[in-house]
This record gives C-alpha cells, sequence and structure tokens, in this order.
C-alpha cells in the first residue's frame, strides 16, 4: 500500500486559454479514503485521470509512494481502477473477467485462483464465477468490476463515480459495502462524484473543486462545519445552507445583522472577530443550514433576540421532519428543517429562531467565511 | 540518399528553405483556405498557400507529414516532377525497414502499407492482393476495429506487446495491422459474437448486434486503457470479410473516428451507426452551416450555456423523457421543466415538440463542429 502525491498539479488543454486543472496540491495518506468533488466541470474526473496515467500531466509532479510516476504507464502504475462504465469483457465469464489482469502479468494459476475466489467470496459473488456479464443484474456486475479491481492487490484505487448508473436504493447499499470494504482491504483509495452524499458518507477526507481550483480539502464533518467560502458552505448538506444578504451595525455594545425582515444578535465571541476584522457596517452574507432554523418554544424563548418572522409557502412533511419553505427571510426563498411532528401548515406565519451560534458570515466581496479564515 | 539528403538538395537547387512537419488535419484545411472545406486530401497532393506550398508525404488519421517550400513559387510541373522524385525513387533499404521484426509484424505492416497506399491513392474497394501471404487467411468474416493511441499519450507501444495483448483479450486469431506511427486495425474474431457451443449469444429482449458491437468496444477500451498505454479513440463496425472488403471498412472506421471526434470530442468511442447525422451535417459546407446556426438563434448564448448544453445533451440521450432526465441530472422535474421553459421563452423552440426538438439537436451538433473550427 502507499500514499499518492500531487504537487502542483496542472492540466492544460492546447486550445484553451484556462487551465482545467489549476495548481493540486495534496497529499493523500497511506489507507487514506479521499473523496473528490464538485460539480460537472470542476476538474475531479481530469485530477483522477491525471492520476491514472490517463492524461498527460501539464505541469507538476504526481507520486504513488516515493516513486514519480510522471513518465510511468498506466498499466505499470501499480493502480486499479473502476470506472463509471464498469465495461465488464463480454465474452468472459465473471471468473475470466477477473482474472485478465493477472494472467497478463503472467501469475502462476494456483495463485490466480486463489485471488478471484477470495475477491469473490468478500463481494459474495462466488455463486456468478461462471456467468457471463449479460446475465448479471446491475449491483452483480457492479460488484466484478470492483472485483477486478481488488484481484490486483493494487497500492492505490482509483474510482470514477463507479455508482453513478445504479439506482437509487442499489447506491446506498452499494456506497456501504464500499466503504467497508476498502476499510478491510486497507488500500489507499481516491473515490470521485459529484454526489455530496456519497462524499460525506464514504470519505476520510473530501476535496471540493470548483474551476480547477480546490476550494477545500477537510473531513467531512470539518466540511459541514466550517466551510471555508460560499460554494464549500452551499455545496454540502441537503437541503443546501441558506444565505441571506445583508449589513453588519454596532448598536448598543451589541452587532446586528439586518437584511430584509431580519434583524439578529451576533454572538459576543463572533462579534468580536467582526469588529477586529473591520466588518462592521459592511455587507456580508449570513448562511444558515436549515436545522439551525428553530420553532421548538424552549428555543425561541432563550434566543429572543434572533427571532424571524416568515411565512410558509410550502410545508412538506418527510415523516421523521418536515421541511418548511419560507418567504421574509430576506429576499429568497428560505428552508427551515423541524420536527416531523410539527403541525405547521402552509400559508401559516411562523415564528423561528435562528442558532447564531452555528451560523456563518461570509464577506459579500470575496465570498470567504469571516470566521474561517 | 536519405530523405535528408534530398531534402537539403532540394533546397539547393530550389534556392529556398525546405522543412519537413506534422501538420494537423485542421491546419491543412486552414492552409488550403474556406473554400476547400471539404475537399479531399491525399497523399502526394500539394497545396499553394499565399507564400509557401506542401507537399503531403505521408497521410495519417489526424495529421499530415508536410514538406513545405517555404517562400518559393513552384509551377505544377516543377512540383509534379518533385512528388515523382520523392515517391517514385527506389529504395534501396526497402527491406532494411522490416529488419528486427516478426515474421507475423513484417506480413502485417506490408499489408497495412498497401492499404495505406490504396486509401492515399483514392481506392474505393479491391481485393488484398496474393502476395500479401495473410491475405490467404482473410477471407471468412471478421470483426474489425479501429484503435488509434490518444495523440496525449507519452508512452509508446510495440507491435509485439499490443498484437500479444489483444491475442489475450480477443483471441488468438486476432490478426493486428500497423496502419501509421499511433493507428492499428484490428480484426477479430466473429466468435466474439456467438457464446461457447458456437450458437448465436442468447440476447436478452432488446439487445441488437449493435449492442453487441457497443459492449464488445467498451470492453477493449478499458481493457487497453488499464492494461496498455492509456486512452485511445476506437471506432467498430459490422463483420466483414477482411480480404473483399478491407478497404471499405478502414475508411468507414477512420471516418467515424473523425466525425466522431469532431461532433463528440469527450466520447473515445465512436459507432458509425450512431453518427449517420453527424455524418449528414458535416458533408455541409462551412459557410451554410454558419448561416444557419445564425438564422436559427434568436439567442445563441443559451445554447451555449454549459448546463443548457449538458440538460439538452441528457434529454435528447433519454429520448425527451421529462422524468428519466431530471432523475439523471439529480435535478427536480419542475427545474428541468423552467429550463426547458426558458429555452422556449429565449429562442422560441420548445424540445418536447418533435419538431422543435430536432431543429435543436441539429443547432447543437451544428454548433459543436463550428466552434471546433
Amino acid at each position: 500500500m502507499a500514499g499518492v502525491r500531487l504537487e502542483g498539479i496542472y492540466k492544460r488543454y492546447p486550445g484553451s486559454d484556462r487551465a482545467s486543472v489549476t495548481d493540486v496540491n495534496l497529499d493523500i495518506k497511506d489507507k487514506e479514503f479521499l473523496v473528490l468533488v464538485g460539480p460537472s466541470g470542476c476538474g475531479k474526473s481530469t485530477t483522477l485521470r491525471m492520476i491514472a496515467g490517463l492524461e498527460e500531466i501539464s505541469e507538476g509532479k504526481l507520486y504513488i509512494g516515493d516513486r514519480l510516476v510522471n513518465d510511468v504507464a498506466p498499466k505499470d502504475r501499480d493502480i486499479a481502477m473502476v470506472f463509471q462504465s464498469y465495461a465488464l469483457y463480454p465474452h468472459m465469464n465473471v471468473y475470466q473477467n477477473m482474472a485478465f489482469g493477472l494472467k497478463l502479468r503472467k501469475f502462476k494459476k494456483a495463485d490466480i485462483d486463489k485471488r478471484v475466489r477470495e475477491a469473490a467470496k468478500i463481494l459474495d459473488i462466488e455463486h456468478l464465477l461462471d456467468r457471463k456479464p449479460k446475465a448479471l443484474s446491475g449491483g452483480q456486475r457492479q460488484r466484478v468490476a470492483l472485483g477486478r479491481a481488488i484481484v490486483r492487490e493494487p497500492q492505490v484505487f482509483l474510482m470514477d463515480e463507479p455508482l453513478s448508473n445504479l439506482d437509487a436504493k442499489l447506491r446506498g447499499q452499494m456506497r456501504a459495502e464500499i466503504s467497508k470494504l476498502t476499510k478491510r482491504l486497507e488500500t489507499t483509495t481516491i473515490y470521485v462524484t459529484h454526489d455530496q452524499i456519497e462524499a460525506m458518507t464514504m470519505g476520510d477526507r473530501i476535496v471540493v473543486m470548483k474551476d480547477g481550483f480546490i476550494q477545500q480539502t477537510a473531513s467531512p464533518e470539518e466540511l459541514y462545519n466550517h466551510p471555508v467560502n460560499i460554494f464549500v458552505a452551499g455545496f454540502i448538506g441537503s437541503p443546501s445552507m441558506n444565505f441571506i444578504s445583508g449589513t453588519l451595525s454596532e448598536q448598543a455594545g451589541e452587532v446586528h445583522f439586518k437584511a430584509t425582515g431580519v434583524d439578529v444578535v451576533v454572538p459576543e465571541g463572533k462579534a468580536a472577530v467582526l469588529r477586529s476584522k473591520g466588518h462592521i457596517g459592511k455587507e456580508v452574507v449570513l448562511g444558515v443550514r436549515p436545522e439551525d432554523l428553530h420553532e421548538e418554544p424552549v428555543f425561541l424563548e432563550a434566543s429572543p433576540k434572533t427571532i424571524v418572522t416568515a411565512n410558509i409557502e410550502v410545508a412538506e412533511n418527510l415523516g421523521h421532519e418536515m421541511y418548511l419553505y419560507l418567504n421574509g427571510i430576506g429576499t429568497e426563498s428560505v428552508i427551515a428543517r423541524v420536527d416531523g411532528r410539527s403541525t405547521l401548515r402552509d400559508g401559516a406565519t411562523v415564528k423561528l429562531a435562528i442558532d447564531m451560534n452555528k451560523a456563518h458570515l461570509f464577506d459579500k466581496e470575496t465570498e470567504l467565511n469571516i470566521f474561517e479564515n | 540518399m536519405s530523405s535528408n539528403d534530398l531534402q537539403k538538395q532540394l533546397e539547393y537547387i530550389l534556392n529556398c528553405s525546405v522543412i519537413t512537419s506534422n501538420r494537423s488535419l485542421e491546419d491543412m484545411y486552414k492552409f488550403m483556405g474556406p473554400s476547400f472545406e471539404n475537399a479531399t486530401i491525399e497523399k502526394g497532393q500539394y497545396i499553394e498557400g499565399d507564400q509557401d506550398i506542401w507537399l503531403i508525404k505521408e497521410l495519417h488519421a489526424d495529421y499530415c507529414e508536410v514538406l513545405e517550400f517555404i517562400q518559393r513559387k513552384l509551377s505544377s510541373t516543377e512540383m509534379q516532377l518533385i512528388a515523382m522524385l520523392i515517391f517514385n525513387r527506389p529504395n534501396l533499404n526497402i527491406e532494411h525497414q522490416y529488419a528486427g521484426m516478426s515474421k507475423q509484424e513484417k506480413q502485417a505492416t506490408k499489408l497495412g502499407e498497401w492499404l495505406q497506399s490504396q486509401i492515399a491513392q483514392g481506392t474505393k474497394t479491391g481485393y488484398i492482393p496474393d502476395h500479401l501471404v495473410l491475405a490467404n487467411t482473410l477471407y471468412n468474416e471478421m470483426l474489425p476495429i479501429l484503435l488509434v493511441a490518444d495523440g496525449s499519450s507519452q508512452y509508446k507501444g510495440s507491435y509485439a506487446e499490443l498484437d500479444k495483448l489483444l491475442r489475450s483479450f480477443l483471441s488468438e486469431d486476432a490478426l493486428l495491422i500497423p496502419l501509421g506511427h499511433d493507428e492499428w486495425l484490428i480484426w477479430g474474431p466473429v466468435t466474439l459474437l456467438k457464446d461457447e457451443e458456437g450458437s448465436e449469444l442468447e440476447h436478452e429482449e432488446d439487445e441488437t448486434l449493435e449492442d453487441i458491437l457497443t459492449n464488445i468496444v467498451h470492453a477493449l477500451h478499458d481493457m487497453l486503457a488499464s492494461e496498455w498505454l492509456g486512452e485511445s479513440q476506437l471506432a467498430i463496425t459490422y463483420p466483414a470479410a477482411p480480404a473483399k472488403l478491407m478497404i471499405e471498412t478502414v475508411t468507414t472506421l477512420r471516418d467515424s473516428i473523425h466525425i466522431g471526434r469532431k461532433f463528440h470530442p469527450s466520447s473515445n468511442i465512436h459507432l458509425p451507426w450512431n453518427l449517420r447525422l453527424e455524418s449528414l451535417l458535416y458533408a455541409i459546407p462551412e459557410p451554410q452551416r454558419q448561416k444557419y446556426l445564425e438564422q436559427s438563434l434568436k439567442r445563441a448564448e443559451l445554447f451555449v450555456e454549459p448546463e443548457m448544453l449538458a440538460t439538452l445533451d441528457t434529454f435528447f440521450s433519454l429520448d425527451c423523457n421529462v422524468s428519466e432526465t431530471a432523475k439523471k441530472l439529480y435535478i427536480h422535474r419542475n427545474t428541468l421543466l423552467y429550463r426547458l421553459d426558458k429555452l422556449k421563452q429565449e429562442t422560441g423552440l420548445d424540445v418536447r415538440l418533435f419538431r422543435d426538438a430536432v431543429l435543436v439537436k441539429i443547432i447543437l451538433l451544428l454548433y459543436k463542429v463550428t466552434k471546433t473550427h
């Protein structure tokens, strides 16, 4: 097993004036599960393909273990890839699909057999070894694709949206299985997805990318609770964080955030930071996660200085929780996540307290989180 | 006399610089000027620019080896004499170039050279001559696949290595014919379309021959990516008898890769049966394409927004099914309807109607190809 190190990696395509990947620096530890996440076109797949050797690196250095591999062919990098399409070899049965890579590397027949059967056992596909891919379900095919990678016992697994062709139920199931599997095999894994739920549930660390730049690299908890900018804050979390544009002002020794329909007091600890960084009197963006808007009487009583009033456009009851789509807080629609047992209904007026201790404030101009930079 | 010596002599006699260069087909068409947009480029042809003359020495899949006469006007008779000198001079070292090759590689190379020269001369059809020994084995139907190693790949592979890999993957009967530095014609056995008992594969209910061929070429692509040199472009077509249909087949496959790369640059697999509309549109001269685009678009910018492009591509690939498209794009159905309404509002084209869908599909394809120009 080995770590992977990217030093100042760039990808430039001929004829394009902008780099597709810009100055990527990452130190992926041995046995780590790292997720690259971001919207379409953010450079996550290009970065993975450069690690795989499928794209030339325009600038920078790539190490697998201690070996510089910029000029090493994909087959010699000791990696195993699982593609989005997981094209199984249609003319070979499951056993042959899994054994092919080992056969090429001239493994002894007995070793091949041992590895294939072990991997099949781990993936619970022992009973499918004689079947051709066309006789398998989507989930079984996905397992075989994983098996083909596992038998190689590579230093690094590279996975590019491996679950995107599966339906929602199977995706959830396979998500957990891949996590378990990589922990068990203790193999360094780099996993690309556009799905933030996959990123949050699978990754030891997550790299959020946008427009070819790394926005933030952190653990799932760190990303969720301490996003460094508006993009990360909005990308991670479902439903997304609410953003309310307003201004900060000082009144009777307290810092107030004011926007359309909003006048709330910022807790003293945060207020001190705002004062010291010179944000009083300036435009900022308040970021509040849907679960940090509270309608419970006990919270309203405890937080009289952070109460806002809003109209409920739609109340979506999911059973265990309810989403309130609100207007009247700032100029955009705001979502609150409240208890599923709430009696609130469409069209009602509701008082909510913002948990300002958990709220974020972003510089309007730079979009950076004032408390995290 | 070596090529270098000949070049020096030409410089001396013509009193101008003569250089050898590799030029992309786009460069060639640019040099020829707009009125030659769809003109055929052939080995031995010369093209007059404003100041220079280019003589095509070798024609490859996506570039030409060119002899450039810098800042020198030459008459057609002079050019014909130069071409005669270059192409018809006796090659005393003709067997020398095969030194170090296995018998198989030597035969395949000779066959490839014959094929290249036939295509360069504009031959559209013809049997392989008897003296190319390989022809004896080529009367049965085989599966033709064209492989072009990606231009960006920095790794170089040998014939022997690729031949061995393909024999392991496809069958011992697979035949590999080199066509240029990075272009290979592969003939796989038709047994790939049958199961082990020799009967036709039990197709899934709606699985067509095209589906099977697509699966084979996808699998080959993935295998080459991880077990060979990385990324490559591939085209496959229907089974044919190589001895009789080699020239037509290569022409079809080359056209597929050329047109596929133009219209779908992010795709690595190009299937002739999926490129019929693209082929038709590509045959329209550039000025007419431009004119049609300008006339069709009330607001061109909306079509080129990445989000709209991705939405429409997915919508068309899923047969204009709104629910499936929303699911595939991970967006709410209403978000998709909003986007489609926005398109209708701004362009007057409602892609939910067949007539408008056809127009938008054509506009998108034309936009892609004119953009790359």
